[in-house]
């Protein structure tokens, strides 16, 4: 057998297994909206553990961390920053969110944020619904493409780009339309150890084969390239670009709708805490894919026309290594892009159905049974239209993703504020959204940012100021805030 | 039900804070040198490993004791 041909039948086997365990899983779904969305509010510990890990770590760490480490050098180390700060966050609001789920049904953010500040004719969550699903496609369609290039790059073109990314998303829409989230659970699972066994072997072998061990690897950088391995790096990121875009990226995280809902799926409120405890651990998955973008500035003589390619470039072209352990490689970074984009289409079709759907005249209070019927449709056509984008490639689609979850990120606040202050007002809330949402569009694709920082964190800065402020001067009667407020009610 | 979202305990507000300071600007700007090496690793990124570990023990004593009040309930 030639060894793209190996490579090939090691991946497409990984595929078919990933199938078969999303498949077997609808077995263990109610047949409800609840179960298909939440897994009925019953998820453990372990699987939540993977669930929340492998769509936290997407193409993008196996493709774009490595990429920011041959590219950048030491500012790559925001990543593993952010991604362990982020659970801080989720530590302070997520048992709320999961009570207040459970007590009154609430499947998605948008319910939750529309029923501390409610609005005529819910017109807040049908922006949020509108805004989260723009965010969600072109993040969904990055993993899709991603999951084509590396097929592609991995069989030396056996399997053409349109083919790779179709299989994977095929796979994908087939178990997420059959089991929902317990598909997802059961797959991720297996994707996320797939992932990490991937990730440890690659980097260390990587090291170990080409340069003696990785302590050898950075002494030899030390000598050839030292501006790598210290701030501001090869490209001179500042600290002021580096530490907001940590912070943005680690309030930020919470606000991504598809790691929101999550938080209802625990079975209990300790669940969701043990799982936060762990978390952290799962990011040094990342240390050795840094280590392989480290090794790719000492290995590649000729710049990458596109940074994100480092890995690739390394396993299948500068390594040796045997044509089935290629195969096994390129299933583990394919389980990191699908693994998220599983998620992404089954959170997209819940918002679509439950945010934006519930709008529409002939949908509204249509039976359970049938918003899971058009759930499920959902998401087949959401991961179709996301092939369709992979394939066009528009160049407007990071500008979509970049200003739609711009904005969700500016919804963080107000949450904040809905949990824990009692004063916190809709005025409040809606001025700062709204300065924050044009603050943070106004930098991102307007003026530059002042001191170099992010766009986001511009925003989520002047957003919390205006919305403390706004909140202040109203006169304020209520003992609780509105998130303490839905509790009473019961 | 009576039940009010609250604030974790004051140590741990400020244990997280620090975690977060050390990951930024000005914390990091310390541990920006190369030498030593440890474990392997260069300083600089050893202390993104290292404060990872932090965080991790940080939240498995929170979670310890909030057990222990038994703040939330099964």
């Amino acid at each position: 057998m030639s060894e793209p041909l190996i490579i090939t039948s090691i991946t497409i086997a990984y595929l078919a297994i990933v199938l078969l365990v999303g498949l077997r899983a609808r077995h263990n779904q109610s047949s409800s909206l609840e179960g298909y969305v939440a897994g009925g509010r019953h998820m453990g510990l372990l699987v939540l553990f993977f669930i929340l890990g492998a769509e936290v770590f997407s193409a993008f760490a196996f493709l774009g961390a490595p990429g920011w480490a041959y590219s950048r050098g030491a500012p790559a180390l925001y990543i593993i920053a952010y991604l362990t700060l982020s659970v801080v966050v989720w530590w302070l609001i997520a048992p709320y969110i999961s009570r207040l789920g459970r007590l009154h049904g609430y499947l998605t953010q948008a319910e939750f944020l529309s029923a501390c500040y409610p609005t005529r004719n819910n017109f807040l969550g049908l922006f949020i619904g509108i805004i989260s699903v723009l965010a969600i496609i072109p993040y969904m369609t990055i993993q899709i493409a991603g999951a084509g290039l590396l097929f592609e790059a991995a069989t030396s073109g056996t399997i053409p780009f349109w083919l790779g990314s179709l299989l994977a998303c095929a796979v994908v829409t087939a178990y997420v339309y059959a089991s929902g989230l317990q598909g997802i659970g059961w797959t991720n699972l297996l994707q996320g150890i797939m992932m990490v066994a991937v990730a440890w072997f690659l980097g260390l072998a990587t090291a170990d084969q080409l340069f003696g061990g990785v302590g050898e690897m950075f002494r030899e950088l030390q000598r050839e390239a030292p501006e790598y391995l210290t701030m501001p790096g090869a490209s001179g990121m500042g600290w002021g670009a580096f530490s907001t875009a940590i912070l943005v990226s680690a309030l930020g995280c919470v606000m991504w709708p598809h790691i929101f809902m999550k938080f209802y799926s625990a079975k209990s409120e300790r669940t969701l805490k043990r799982v936060f405890v762990l978390y952290p651990l799962y990011s040094y998955l990342l240390v050795p894919l840094l280590i392989i973008g480290f090794a790719g500035v000492l290995l590649i003589d000729t710049p990458l026309d596109s940074a994100d390619r480092v890995l690739l470039t390394i396993v299948v072209e500068i390594a040796d290594f045997p044509a089935w352990l290629v195969g096994l490689a390129l299933s583990g970074t394919l389980a990191a892009a699908m693994s998220t984009a599983a998620n992404l289409a089954h959170t997209s079709a819940t918002i679509l159905v439950r945010d934006v759907g519930q709008h529409l005249p002939s949908l509204r209070g249509m039976s359970d049974q049938k918003s899971l019927k058009l759930t499920r449709y959902g998401v087949v056509l959401l991961s179709f239209l996301a092939y369709l984008l992979a394939l066009a490639n528009p160049a407007s689609l990071v500008a979509l993703l970049l200003g739609a979850y711009g904005i969700v990120v500016q919804l963080l606040p107000m949450l904040v504020g809905a949990l824990f202050w009692r004063r916190a007002s809709k005025t409040g809330a809606f001025a700062g959204l709204a300065v924050g949402a044009f603050i943070t569009l106004l930098l991102e694709f307007g003026i530059n940012a002042p001191f170099g920082w992010h766009a986001g964190f511009c925003g989520l800065l002047v957003n919390s100021i205006v919305f403390i402020a706004a909140s202040m001067s109203t006169a304020s009667t209520s003992q609780h805030s509105p998130a303490q407020a839905l509790s009473e009610t019961r | 039900m009576n039940y009010h979202p609250r604030l974790p305990a004051r140590w741990m507000l400020i244990y997280f804070s620090i975690c977060a300071l050390a990951m930024v600007w000005p914390g990091a700007l310390v541990a920006n040198r190369i030498e030593p090496f440890v474990l392997g690793l260069p300083f600089f990124v050893f202390w993104y490993v290292a404060w990872v570990f932090a965080l991790f023990v940080g939240l498995a004593i929170a979670y310890q004791g909030e057990k222990k009040e038994e703040t939330y309930d099964e």
